[in-house]
């Protein structure tokens, strides 16, 4: 974290290999959020590229008393995805759900057999859809706390809701996610 | 306390991460223990979240760094990075790309012991230019030489099926008498041998001849 505000101060100076080694060490935590999201590799990349620009533009307003740099990344691309999410909510209604599940994901899969790499691929593509299915609210929660393995106080910071409410969504979306996977006949262990 | 099945579910995230206290914790697994509908309820949301913690990050694009680098700092501000002339080589750590290597290397190994090359240590006196110009030199006569005498040898073969051959029978200039029936002498008889091919057997001092022939054409 003290690293991360070292070249945030960095690139307000105008450094940009600091600007480029602050890009490197976030571009997967944000393209992953954003595919989470979203589903689609495409959009994720986009929207990634979207992130970081914002970012660079705003980068003068960060201040580390707010919290940290991957707490306040982390609120700009949920503030880009849930504007995304009302842009796009129209034209998602016309789509079939087919058109939404993502693509089998090609694994880091190191040391694994090919067919533990298969299952594991294929349980992703299921929990992907069933995240699809839900509101935004409770998927973020859900992807936040489950997949990006943020604590209840860097979401609270991040969706700028009381804990609480944070616990609930994420209970109930974890809820409504179990059932949607139990609908899809996938009882994960 | 008693607990409702609703209740359960209110708290399950709380049960599930050790937010409640241990005396509520045992009331809420005794409930879950006997019922029906919040068992398979805690043990499908357990497995869901166990799932999602065994999934690995998506990787990223391969490219996807640098695009971003290109729309803020610009490609100029990005390539004094002094990793950024490393990137290229992100690609090489790729499965598609080790696939690919490994199968272009096992059809060179292949392609050369098929063609007779001999793959040994390489040492200082074989980069000396004398040395590599007789190489090539020498490989390159081998080449015309193979090359030529495989032309020659094909002349050869076709000069010899040439004279082998039967002169084919001059076409009549009026119309074959034809018999009672219709047909000449030498037409077949049988429909089964009308497309057998006649060979007549030349004599063998003619095949002598034609070799001989031969031979003396295409020796130099």
């Amino acid at each position: 974290m003290e690293q991360d505000a070292q070249l945030v101060e960095q690139c307000t100076r105008g450094e940009s290999a600091a600007w480029a080694e602050l890009v490197r060490r976030h571009t997967r935590r944000v393209y992953n959020l954003c595919y989470r999201f979203t589903s689609q590799r495409q959009e994720a990349e986009d929207l990634t590229q979207e992130v970081f620009l914002r970012v660079y533009r705003t980068l003068a307003s960060y201040r580390i008393e707010h919290g940290g740099f991957p707490t306040w990344l982390t609120s700009v691309t949920r503030n880009l995805l849930i504007d995304h999410y009302r842009r796009t909510k129209r034209e998602r209604i016309t789509d079939s759900i087919e058109d939404v599940l993502p693509q089998v994901e090609e694994k880091e899969s190191a040391g694994r057999r090919p067919d533990q790499v298969a299952l594991v691929d294929e349980l992703s593509g299921q929990v992907q859809r069933g995240l699809a299915q839900l509101s935004p609210e409770l998927r973020e929660a859900v992807i936040l706390r489950d997949l990006q393995g943020l604590d209840y106080k860097e979401i609270q910071d991040t969706l700028e809701i009381p804990e609480g409410t944070v616990k609930s969504r994420i209970n109930r979306g974890r809820i409504e996610l179990a059932r949607i996977l139990q609908q899809m006949g996938v009882t994960p262990h | 306390m008693i607990w409702a099945c609703e209740q359960i579910e209110e708290r399950l995230l709380d049960y599930l991460e050790g937010g409640v206290t241990a005396a509520e914790s045992e009331e809420i697994s005794a409930h879950v223990a006997t019922c029906a509908r919040c068992t398979p309820l805690v043990e499908s949301v357990r497995g869901t979240v166990s799932a999602m913690h065994s999934l690995e990050a998506v990787p990223v694009p391969p490219g996807l760094t640098a695009r971003i680098l290109d729309a803020t700092v610009g490609p100029e501000e990005q390539s004094r990075g002094w990793r950024s002339w490393l990137d290229w080589t992100r690609v090489m750590f790729q499965p598609k790309f080790a696939y690919g290597a490994l199968t272009t290397l096992i059809t060179g190994v292949v392609v050369s012991q098929s063609l007779g090359i001999q793959w040994r240590m390489p040492t200082l006196a074989d980069l000396n230019p004398v040395k590599v110009y007789h190489f090539a030199d020498s490989k390159a006569h081998l080449l015309y030489a193979n090359a030529e005498k495989f032309v020659l040898d094909l002349r050869l073969v076709y000069e010899i099926q040439s004279r082998l051959q039967p002169a084919e029978p001059e076409q009549p200039s009026s119309p074959p008498q034809s018999g009672t029936d219709g047909h000449s002498e030498k037409a077949p008889k049988n429909p089964q041998h009308m497309n057998r091919v006649s060979i007549s057997p030349l004599p063998q001092n003619e095949i002598a001849c034609a070799f001989s022939d031969a031979l003396e054409r295409s020796d130099p």
